[in-house]
Formats: structure tokens, C-alpha cells, sequence
């Protein structure tokens, strides 16, 4: 099972992750080299994901496994947000040169706390493949790639999310966990 | 002026759509240019595209631009626009210029908004290839959500390309790959 970084475990830590958490206009924190442990299961197979006019990418079990179920990684996830949650669902997400995923496709959302996790190695930002969340009246958040980061995204309903067009000259591809937390 | 007034067979797969090769005569099309490099274009950025879009052209009074209108919109045109799809009675036009460069993309969409009936495209950069990018692509969306890249046009100096907006029309502008500018006038025949 993979490990959370002791340092954000502890109670000062903690405390600030709530602080920033709830002071952004989208509120969100970013938490670089989250994991001391990474326990990545690579062996179970992607498949092709499309629905045209909405994404386009390859999908499987998260790439973490159970880890996003866990009671750490809840009770972590509960004491740096201040939100009472139960987890929904997990999936692995690859995007290559091309793919894309765009924000309709969360159009019958509800309110709910986006977890991502980025696996994705030697990107260049001129690839896009960034993350977007949007929310009415508010600028949009843009979340570019970085290997380790644990990114924490609080939406309403009719607050989406995606993960922006990969160019073709993309020599890698984006690889994510994509987690869903409800609110109780 | 136009230069080519009769639209030949509509190809009806993946949608009905058709090229019309030749549309402008050269002293128009020269104007048209010239008119269009002397507009204020802004990036435009979303989920879906990336690009460069001009003001709306269907009400600015230019001497180029109103006779390109006319071209596109007079009655004899419409009339071979709308026997060769055959749709009903076309109403207003609209259009806007559209200049795509390097790593712009427009990702696929079916082009459906209000009461778009025919879309076209006159395409006003020269000796572009396969290899820019830039392709108008179109395809076949299948029941379960996925899709057949079914025909790329490479866009044709001086061609207006049009095809019928309906539920299956799905199409994209390939991602641009070299340092190139895409130029186009787009927009719309209405119901």
C-alpha cells in the first residue's frame, strides 16, 4: 500500500491545508511529492475511452488501487479539507498525443471533491494537457502537470473539471489517478 | 465576383458536404485578403479550441466584404446552395474570419446551435499541406459514443467547403504543426 508523506500528516500541516483549502476562490490545494511510498499496480490493462464531443483517452483501475478507499487517505483527506466525505470512485486516466477530455462532459455533476493525482513524466507545457475547473463567475483554475502532486478540488454542481487537448507533437502522455469524493 | 457558380455532386458520407473549388475570381479575391489582414483578430481559447476570430463581418460596411457577402449570400447562390443539399429556404447569413497558427486546434463538434442549416468555410491560405495540419476532418459518430475519422480535406486555396449541420455532423480542425497561418472565412447559412 502506498504511504502519505509524514510531513503532511502532522497537525500544523494539517492546519494550513484547511486554511488554504477554504480561502481560494476554487477552493483547492496542490501538494507536491505527496506519497513517501508510491505503490503503482501498472500491470492491469488500459482501454480505449471515447464519446465524441466529450473525451477521448484510455481508462483503467486507478493505478494506486485501494489506496484511494483507505481509511488514511480518508481520514487525511477529512482533517486537510474540513469536509465529512465517502468516496465514490477511482479510475486511471491516460491521455495521449490528441486526446482530450472537455468540460460538458460533467454537466449532470453534483457537488463533489476531485482528486487527482498525477503520475505523468517529462512533460512539456507547450503539450497542454493541463486540468481545468471552471466554476460560474469565478476565473478558472488551470492545474499544469507535475509528476507526485496530489491536486484537491472542491466543485458545486455546475462546476466542471477536464483535462485539456494533448498536442500531437506530445512526446508523453498524461497519466492520472481520477478520484470522486462525495459529501455527506 | 464569383468565379464558380454551380456546386457539382453533394457527397453524402459521413454527411452531406461538398468542395467547391474556384469560388472568388482573383481580383476579388485579392480584395478579400487584403480586407481581412487589415482586421483585428483575438485569441480565443476553451476546452474545445484555440484560435485567432475576428469581429463578426455580416454588418461591417467594407468594399470587399460586401461583395464577398453577396457572393455568398445572393439569390442565385442560394438557390444552388439549397437545391444542392436540399434544404428548405436559407435565411441570414453570418460570418467571421478565423486564423489558426501553430498548435491551434478546433476538437470535434457537430456545429448545432440555433438554426445553423449549412456551414461553410471559404479557405484563403495558400499551398497548404498535409503536413501543417489544419485538415477539416470529418466523421462518423457510431451509437456507442465512438467515432470514424471517415475523410480529411486538406483545405484548397480559393475553395468553400460546406456541409449540412445536422446531429451527425461531427468534424474538427486538425491541430496546426508548422509555422503556418490558417486563414478562413466561416459561419453560416440559417433556416
Amino acid at each position: 500500500m502506498s504511504e502519505i508523506n509524514f510531513y503532511y500528516l502532522e497537525k500544523p500541516t494539517l492546519s494550513n491545508l484547511n486554511r488554504i483549502f477554504g480561502s481560494a476562490d476554487i477552493p483547492f490545494i496542490r501538494l507536491s511529492k505527496f506519497l513517501s511510498k508510491e505503490e503503482v499496480n501498472f500491470e492491469m490493462k488500459s482501454q480505449r475511452d471515447e464519446k465524441i464531443g466529450f473525451y477521448k483517452r484510455y481508462v483503467r483501475p486507478s493505478h494506486l488501487g485501494d489506496f484511494w478507499e483507505s481509511k488514511d487517505f480518508l481520514s487525511f483527506l477529512e482533517s486537510g479539507t474540513g469536509l465529512n466525505l465517502k468516496f465514490r470512485s477511482s479510475q486511471g486516466q491516460t491521455y495521449g498525443p490528441g486526446d482530450y477530455s472537455l468540460l460538458h462532459s460533467e454537466e449532470f455533476e453534483r457537488k463533489r471533491l476531485v482528486v487527482v493525482y498525477d503520475f505523468t513524466n517529462n512533460w512539456n507545457i507547450e503539450w497542454g494537457g493541463h486540468d481545468i475547473y471552471t466554476s460560474p463567475e469565478k476565473d478558472p483554475l488551470i492545474c499544469n502537470r507535475d509528476a507526485g502532486t496530489l491536486m484537491l478540488t472542491l466543485l458545486d454542481e455546475g462546476d466542471y473539471s477536464c483535462t485539456r487537448y494533448v498536442s500531437l507533437k506530445s512526446d508523453s502522455k498524461v497519466v492520472i489517478d481520477k478520484v470522486i469524493f462525495d459529501l455527506k | 465576383m464569383r468565379k464558380n457558380n454551380t456546386i457539382s455532386a453533394v457527397e453524402q458520407s459521413p454527411f452531406p458536404h461538398v468542395v467547391v473549388e474556384d469560388f472568388l475570381d482573383d481580383d476579388t479575391l485579392d480584395l478579400v485578403i487584403d480586407a481581412l489582414a487589415g482586421l483585428e483578430y483575438s485569441f480565443s481559447e476553451s476546452d474545445l479550441f484555440s484560435y485567432w476570430a475576428s469581429v463578426k463581418l455580416t454588418d461591417i460596411d467594407h468594399p470587399a466584404l460586401n461583395v464577398l457577402r453577396e457572393d455568398l449570400g445572393d439569390r442565385s447562390w442560394r438557390k444552388e446552395v439549397t437545391q444542392a443539399f436540399q434544404v428548405s429556404k436559407l435565411s441570414r447569413i453570418d460570418m467571421a474570419a478565423y486564423v489558426y497558427g501553430q498548435g491551434d486546434f478546433l476538437l470535434p463538434h457537430d456545429d448545432q446551435v440555433e438554426d445553423r442549416i449549412i456551414a461553410y468555410s471559404l479557405h484563403l491560405t495558400p499551398d497548404l499541406e498535409e503536413l501543417d495540419g489544419g485538415s477539416l476532418d470529418l466523421f462518423e459518430g457510431r451509437k456507442d459514443g465512438t467515432s470514424k475519422l471517415v475523410k480529411s480535406i486538406i483545405p484548397k486555396f480559393n475553395s468553400l467547403n460546406m456541409f449540412e449541420v445536422s446531429e451527425t455532423s461531427w468534424h474538427q480542425v486538425s491541430e496546426i504543426l508548422t509555422d503556418i497561418q490558417r486563414l478562413t472565412l466561416t459561419g453560416w447559412y440559417h433556416v
